[in-house]
């Protein structure tokens, strides 16, 4: 049976190596700088309530939520990927890598206290190979070619007799490396490219469905700086999908607005347990039609300063936000509803567990758990 | 796949085998252990497997995490949600309808079973000469399911098996109600096949108040659903026991010294309607069974032996002693010091304990000049002879003392044993094929403490190795099988375990049990067994419903 590096390798006239397989996540590689905040502006009242200086507790609010209302997370997402150097291909004079991934992106619903149950899945498996690999390109037929290529890729015998399917092809551009670049990295970006653009598609359904509201909120695991990318649609068109969804960050740097809030890293360092600073507002440069407010939350004690402190982003959606910032009530009551989310913790599953909320390291172990062993779809190529 | 309420799940520690497999389902399911379930196999194919052990776990990596998740400790706390749990089976592997034994795979849909399946499943569908030995109830709510349990027959009272043993503490494991629910089953079987050759008689012993002194009169207090179930789904009929016939001990007619704990107006009623009879025993007839009163009594040099073959074989004058009274003088005269008797080899010593032990049991009054059949006075052993098909004899030992009981019921062992040898002398066509002795407390006699000369012990171990193919069965109850001789209980057939306690069951006795069963025997309800039958695939949990002959609950 033929298998998938000698497919591309005949269908792209390039010349594979076989060279060794590895998994990026198990070995000790740089990653790419995602969280990279350059160019960042920022207001320090995000909210309305500009009395606001210090911190403030929200327990009274919670304690009353838990004993009286239901809470306000309904639906949680994650994304994450695995990706693959599966080989190197030869196009022309230069050697390139040919890399493979697996997306998962799942949104699950907390129905009751019992109840939890994935409401959306999206796996699909991905390639990444220069676009050199077409080799008659001309203006246009790039994306006709890569088309086929798949095509042709998901007819291979391989494949079929496990049912399994490569959802896209995604080419990295084959310019000239600059200093500290490496084509790795290109095929990596595209993959989580990709996932942002399964993340940002998922939400869209949810509110086509008609899911999210003022009841019924949505915590995305990690930042809503959606960078704008080839595939990724621009956040500021889409923005209006996430008035009920917010992003909670278990890693940040908290000097990222040291620039323009005195003592941030202290202060957060120091927030008492149950508090949260004020929300500042802020915008960057890679995505300047947006404004978020973002603040933090202690909600739990810790040796350490920064573990147990949460980083809470909202995009605002309104004129009225943008220009007077976040309505402090609705910051009280995320707050309050993320305080009560600190319980039941993943202690001795996940080293993060002081900062992670425990739906959230339910949605990402379904992920994990829907993905092929490392094994398996290593040696599909 | 109707039903379906989890998935098998093979992991590298726990893989599915040949023999059992695991699978998932939602905490809030409700099984129970002795439930059938159906997976969907190979070649579409249907593996049945029954449930052994059910555990629920969740992703907690150790018990710290939970308490972390208290907030530190804090039994206040209330979180939004609950860890992610479910609950994980363990399921026996009963058989597949393809006959495919290849373990189950993992991720095959686990379901609950039909009725149908269910028999099909357990090897229930297609049992020979059944015989109805309870019900069995599975699943709850909407899907319960209730279906009568029938056992081959063959194997309960032979020829292909015989003998049943019964265990369970006493007042809850309801040890004699079942074994009455199977002897009544199985007499109405022969009532309706009466004139075949295959015939049968019941002999059975009241050990215990009055239990067993109103076996043909019926039981008030059944309720309708109860009639039902019997008419229904056992296909039994309401009636009480037929053909009863009551042997009480012979007392003299003062109330004060009575040896039954039956009413005397009963007795007497009894009596009027030709069923009652007061047995006695005659010393000329049953010097022979002397031997008996010494069951108990450790005999290792023979001694004892040696007197009651003395007494027997008539040498010392005893050949001219007509009753029990003479009898008891007659040894007198062998205790005084200084008497030289014809046998020179047993000391004055062993005469006085032989008069000892004799004086004590020949007090009572069962031991007795001679017999009036007029009054209805009988002797056992005539009794016995005389049996006649779908008979019932119970034969009240209650308020006898224990060598007593030991006599009596050795004795009547022994008569049944006699008859069925042919040494009586009948029409071999009118004897019962088949006689069912139910004994009560087993372990008084056949218990691994009893001298292994014990004539009963010998007489039991006998009927228990022999008498499948003699036609004696034997249907024995005790409260701990771990305490009977291992000839006795290596026998029977058919095993029903009852409520029985934790020391009994940490016994060798109960090692072939999984754990989940063992602890679930500390638990059955009156009116629930755990049966062991040749013909069945596993062991089965059934119910029976209360007797349908008039009950006594204070004795």
């Amino acid at each position: 049976m033929q298998k998938i590096l000698d497919f591309i390798a005949k269908e792209t006239d390039g010349k594979n190596y076989k060279s060794y397989k590895y998994c990026f996540e198990s070995v000790d590689i740089p990653k790419m700088d995602y969280e990279d905040k350059r160019g960042i502006q920022v207001k320090k009242k995000g909210e309305t309530d500009k009395s606001l200086t210090t911190t403030k507790s929200v327990k009274n609010l919670a304690d009353k939520i838990g004993e009286n209302g239901s809470p306000l997370f309904k639906y949680f997402l994650d994304g994450s990927r695995r990706t693959y150097k599966v080989d190197d291909i030869a196009y022309g004079k230069r050697l390139y890598p040919i890399i493979a991934g697996q997306i998962g992106v799942a949104v699950c619903e907390r129905k009751d206290k019992h109840t939890f149950k994935p409401v959306n899945l999206k796996n699909p498996l991905v390639i990444s190979i220069p676009e050199n690999a077409n080799a008659q390109t001309t203006i246009g037929n790039n994306d006709q070619f890569f088309t086929n290529l798949i095509k042709k890729l998901n007819g291979q015998e391989i494949l079929k007799t496990q049912k399994l399917n490569f959802s896209k092809i995604l080419p990295y551009k084959n310019t000239a490396l600059k200093e500290n670049d490496k084509y790795e990295d290109r095929g990596i970006a595209r993959i989580q490219d990709e996932m942002i653009a399964l993340e940002q598609r998922v939400v869209f359904e949810l509110v086509k469905a008609r899911k999210l509201n003022s009841d019924s909120f949505l915590i995305k695991d990690g930042s809503l700086e959606y960078m704008k990318s080839s595939e990724a649609r621009e956040l500021s068109q889409i923005k209006s999908n996430y008035d009920c969804v917010i992003g909670v960050s278990k890693a940040f740097n908290p000097e990222a607005l040291s620039n323009d809030v005195r003592d941030i890293s202290r202060s957060i360092a120091e927030l008492k347990i149950y508090h949260r600073t004020p929300a500042f507002m802020y915008q960057t440069e890679r995505i300047p039609d947006v404004k978020f407010a973002v603040w933090y939350l202690r909600i739990r004690e810790t040796l350490s300063p920064f573990d147990g402190v949460l980083k809470i982003e909202k995009i605002l959606v309104r004129d009225i936000q943008e220009e007077e910032g976040l309505d402090s009530d609705e910051i009280d009551l995320i707050s309050a509803n993320i305080i009560n989310e600190r319980n039941p913790v993943c202690y001795g599953k996940d080293d993060r567990w002081a900062k992670h909320l425990y739906p959230i390291h339910l949605t990402e172990s379904y992920i994990k758990s829907k993905y092929l062993s490392d094994i398996h779809f290593i040696n599909l190529f | 796949m109707t039903k379906t309420i989890g998935k098998v799940a093979a992991t590298e520690k726990n893989p599915t085998t040949i023999d059992e497999f695991y699978f998932w389902t939602n905490k809030q399911r409700i099984l129970n252990p002795f439930d059938v379930v159906k997976v969907e196999h190979i070649e579409g194919s249907i593996s049945f497997g029954v449930i052994e052990e059910i555990s629920h776990i969740t992703d907690s990596a150790s018990y710290l995490s939970n308490f972390i998740s208290s907030d530190f400790g804090d039994v206040d706390n209330e979180p939004n949600m609950h860890r992610i749990g479910m609950n994980f089976v363990k399921a026996k592997v009963l058989g597949n309808d393809k006959s495919i034994y290849t373990p189950v795979l993992d991720g095959s849909k686990v379901g609950l079973a039909e009725q149908a399946e269910v028999l099909q499943a357990l090897g229930l569908n297609n049992i020979k000469n059944p015989l109805v030995c309870g019900y069995m109830e599975m699943y709850r709510a909407e899907d319960k399911i209730t279906l009568p349990v029938h056992l081959n027959s063959q194997f309960l009272i032979g020829p292909e098996g015989a003998h049943l043993n019964i265990s369970g503490i006493s007042g809850l494991a309801a040890k004699t109600s079942y074994t009455m629910f199977l002897m009544k089953a199985i007499q109405e079987q022969y009532l309706k096949t009466d004139g075949s050759d295959d015939s049968i008689a019941f002999v059975m012993f009241n050990v215990k108040g009055r239990d067993l002194l109103a076996i043909d009169e019926p039981n008030e207090e059944l309720t309708v659903e109860e009639k039902i179930r019997y008419t229904n789904m056992l296909g039994l009929s309401t009636e009480p026991f037929k053909n009863a016939k009551y042997h009480y001990p012979y007392s003299d007619q003062s109330t004060s010294k009575t040896y039954s704990y039956g009413q005397n107006s009963d007795i007497e009623a009894q009596i009027d309607a030709n069923k009652g009879f007061k047995y006695k025993y005659v010393f000329e007839d049953d010097k022979l069974n002397l031997d008996l009163l010494f069951s108990n009594i450790e005999d290792s040099t023979g001694t004892m032996e040696s007197i009651i073959n003395f007494i027997v074989t008539d040498q010392g004058g005893f050949g001219e002693v007509t009753s029990w009274a003479q009898f008891i003088n007659k040894v007198g005269d062998f205790t005084k010091a200084g008497q030289q008797g014809s046998d020179k080899e047993i000391s004055v010593m062993s005469w006085r304990k032989f008069k000892r032990v004799i004086s004590k049991a020949l007090n009572n009054s069962i031991f007795s000049q001679r017999v009036v059949p007029e009054k209805n006075e009988i002797r056992l052993r005539d009794s016995i002879k005389d049996i006649k098909k779908n008979d019932i004899h119970v034969i009240d030992i209650a308020k006898l003392d224990q060598d007593t009981q030991a006599f009596v019921f050795g004795d009547v062992i022994r008569a049944i044993y006699d008859l069925k040898l042919g040494q009586e002398d009948r029409n071999e066509n009118e004897i019962p094929s088949k006689i069912v002795i139910f004994i009560d407390e087993l372990n008084k006699y056949a218990s691994k403490d009893i001298p292994k000369d014990s004539p009963i012990l010998r007489q039991i171990i006998d009927i228990s190795e022999r008498g499948r193919s003699l036609g004696i069965i034997l249907f024995s109850v005790e409260q701990f099988k771990s305490a009977i001789h291992d000839r006795v209980k290596g026998n029977c057939a058919t095993h029903a375990y009852g409520r029985t306690n934790a020391i009994e069951i940490s016994k060798g006795d109960y090692r072939f049990v999984p754990p989940v069963y063992k602890n679930m025997m500390t638990r059955l309800d009156p009116g629930e067994y755990i049966i062991e039958h040749p013909v069945f695939r596993s062991l089965l949990n059934i119910k029976f419903p209360r007797p349908l002959y008039k009950q006594f609950p204070n004795g």
